[in-house]
């Protein structure tokens, strides 16, 4: 009875090979169908990667057909006289992104500690789903909104008011262009509208995750509630600010529509701030049309979209790392 | 004693009062200045929004019955019955094949990668995501116009725009698995359950309403989306007979009519077209808030 036992069940004895692993008894197609089966899962976790390496190969594909040569990295666009510079509508993109994600940050900024740090519970809980609404409107919506209500007031109203009282920088003066009001000025403002949700909420959540502890003691020393935010929680969530820095900036850089409607569409530099002017999305989308029979133009148009999506993922990639966790953000669709 | 003394000195109540005063009257002021005028902010970004919902519903609901919204006579101006209906069924069609293409991948991440493997595709996701409309727009107009030789057709825009809200069906579908509690998980399958069936009988019903709001939140984002559908359709006039028909969709409407001169019939039509749109959206957004908030409280009940 006991060296029976002992027989089946002798723990010096390896155990004997059970019929799901894979051991010496298996026939080879049995182990190569088992190994192709732990990469079933594979399949459709990659289609994400295979559509962005679709995406980089068919514009590559595209830019690449025609040989645009060194007239692409220069200052001059003239589908003409075969002049396909990127540097307008760089430019272009730059002096609108840029401005815009200061003003926002700096108006993210504020909302943000004062929902965290001054206002009320109850009331910040009320607040603070407005400003994250602008996030879900589409930007067709701003679009048309900005056009017929703001675009009256740049031209009418704000636009000469700067000129007159500002006229002495260099760039406000001079002749004021004749634009109907679309333009820089415009494309910035509607560019802060729509980057707000998300430095605010990126701002907001960061201020949240200071430890309590950090605050009450900030206070306990006696410290207001102004140098708790500034010496303290600030410093604390530095990373959390960059990343809305430049997860902002990648919105502004590659909102299209809504600039399309409201810049101006021109493809010169711009010779005062209120000039029209292009971004490589709007440009991309509203001459397409345009560049439909014209191998040149679709490859110039192609080699934006590199240049767009090369700046738009590093910033995005570079934003994404530096915090932990964005399940508020993602949530916000963005 | 002697190390008493430097705290005590430097506490000292009258040297605060004598030296520092104006320095607290400061401080304190400041700080009351400061929390009174940082939510005067909120003013600045609630007005444009109030302002814009106030501005289009104004410019669209009083013109707005229902013989608009079900008209569709391809040669009348005042008809949004095409556009509405070939929105519906372009957003049905791109949401289940973005549905398809996102959700057994997003599980597949959870559940079968290894962490390294897991984090790749996650930042693949996370590209897509980011990549502008307008690229995604190019990458159909190249692959599916051109190459493909579908022209600018229904099908092309249907697969161009459900690639652009695959990744944000793929994020939730992730999410949801990945933050089931482990010790669900592991007694699933250590009461010996195979990974097959956890995921259908034990993880899909936790994880099913926030996988709900990730497809809401697609369907948000798509619906709103101008460029993927403008850059690989043309703009028609009837619903869409075959799968190369062109196709006329709100946002398209809104981008082909926004500069019309003021008042004109066309502009009310895009005006009407921005209230419906900016409709769906929000309420799309709501129902996603709503269920979000509900999952929240089923989760936290999970973890007692």
């Amino acid at each position: 009875m006991q060296a029976s036992l002992g027989s089946e069940f002798d723990p010096a004895q390896p155990l004997p090979p059970s019929s799901t692993a894979s051991g010496p008894s298996e026939s080879a197609g049995r182990r190569i169908a088992r190994g192709l089966g732990r990469l079933i899962p594979f399949v459709p976790a990659l289609i994400p990667a295979v559509i962005i390496v679709g995406i980089i190969g068919a514009l590559l594909s595209a830019g690449l057909q025609a040989n645009l040569g060194r007239t692409f990295f220069s200052f001059v666009w003239n589908p003409a006289q075969n002049d396909w510079g990127i540097g307008v509508f760089l430019v272009g993109s730059f002096l609108t992104a840029i401005p815009a994600l200061t003003l926002s940050m700096l108006i993210g900024l504020g909302l943000a500690i004062a929902s965290t740090a001054f206002l009320p519970r109850f009331v910040s809980r009320w607040l603070d789903p407005f400003v994250d609404l602008l996030a879900g409107i589409p930007s067709v919506v701003y679009g048309i909104w900005a056009y017929v209500t703001l675009r009256p007031f740049f031209s009418d109203t704000f636009n000469p008011w700067v000129h007159l009282h500002f006229g002495f920088v260099p760039g406000v003066g001079g002749r004021l262009p004749s634009t109907g009001g679309q333009g820089l000025p415009l494309a910035i403002i509607i560019l802060t509208l729509m980057a707000l949700p998300i430095t605010t909420l990126l701002i907001r959540d960061s201020l949240r995750s200071v430890p309590q502890d950090l605050w009450e003691s900030g206070l306990a020393l006696g410290a207001t509630r102004w140098e708790v935010v500034r010496h303290i929680a600030l410093p604390y969530s530095n990373r959390g600010v960059l990343s809305a820095a430049l997860l902002g900036f990648g919105r502004a850089f590659g909102e299209t529509v809504a600039v399309a409607m409201l810049i101006g569409g021109a493809s010169t530099l711009p010779t005062s701030v209120f000039s029209t002017s292009n971004t490589i999305p709007a440009t991309m989308f509203s001459l397409l049309d345009s560049a439909r029979n014209n191998s040149h133009f679709l490859s110039a148009l192609a080699d934006m979209g590199l240049v767009l999506l090369a700046i738009t993922l590093v910033v995005n990639i570079l934003g994404r790392r530096l915090v932990s966790s964005l399940y508020a953000y993602e949530m916000a669709g963005l | 004693m002697a190390t008493a003394t430097l705290p005590s000195a430097a506490l000292d109540p009258d040297d605060v009062l004598t030296q520092s005063s104006g320095r607290l009257l400061w401080r304190t002021g400041f700080d009351r200045w400061i929390g009174w005028l940082l939510p005067l902010l909120f003013v600045v970004a609630i007005y444009p929004i109030l302002d814009l919902v106030y501005y289009i519903s104004s410019r669209a609901i009083p013109t707005l019955s229902w013989a608009i919204l079900t008209s569709t006579n391809p040669t009348a101006t005042d008809a949004l019955g095409v556009p509405i209906i070939t929105t519906f069924e372009i957003m049905a069609a791109a949401t289940l094949l973005a549905v398809a293409l996102g959700i057994f991948g997003g599980v597949a991440t959870a559940e079968f990668l290894s962490t390294r493997a897991a984090e790749w595709v996650r930042a693949s996701a996370n590209m897509l995501a980011g990549a502008p409309s307008v690229v995604v727009g190019y990458f159909g107009y190249i692959v599916f116009v051109t190459s493909f030789g579908w022209g600018l057709s229904y099908i092309a825009g249907v697969v161009t725009l459900a690639f652009f809200m695959t990744p944000y069906v793929f994020r939730t579908a992730d999410l949801a698995f990945s933050s089931i509690p482990r010790p669900i998980r592991e007694a699933a399958l250590g009461s010996g359950s195979r990974p097959v069936q956890y995921i259908l009988r034990v993880g899909a019903p936790i994880a099913f309403p926030q996988i709900l709001t990730g497809v809401f939140l697609a369907m948000a984002i798509g619906v709103g989306e101008t460029a993927p559908l403008v850059l690989t359709t043309t703009y028609g006039v009837l619903v869409p007979q075959t799968l190369y028909s062109p196709v006329s969709f709100l946002t398209g409407l809104i981008w082909a009519n926004f500069s019309q001169p003021q008042n004109s019939g066309l502009q009310i039509l895009a005006f009407q077209a921005a209230f419906l749109l900016m409709v769906l959206v929000v309420g799309l957004n709501i129902v996603v808030r709503i269920i979000s908030a509900q999952y929240r409280k089923r989760l936290e009940g999970l973890y007692q």
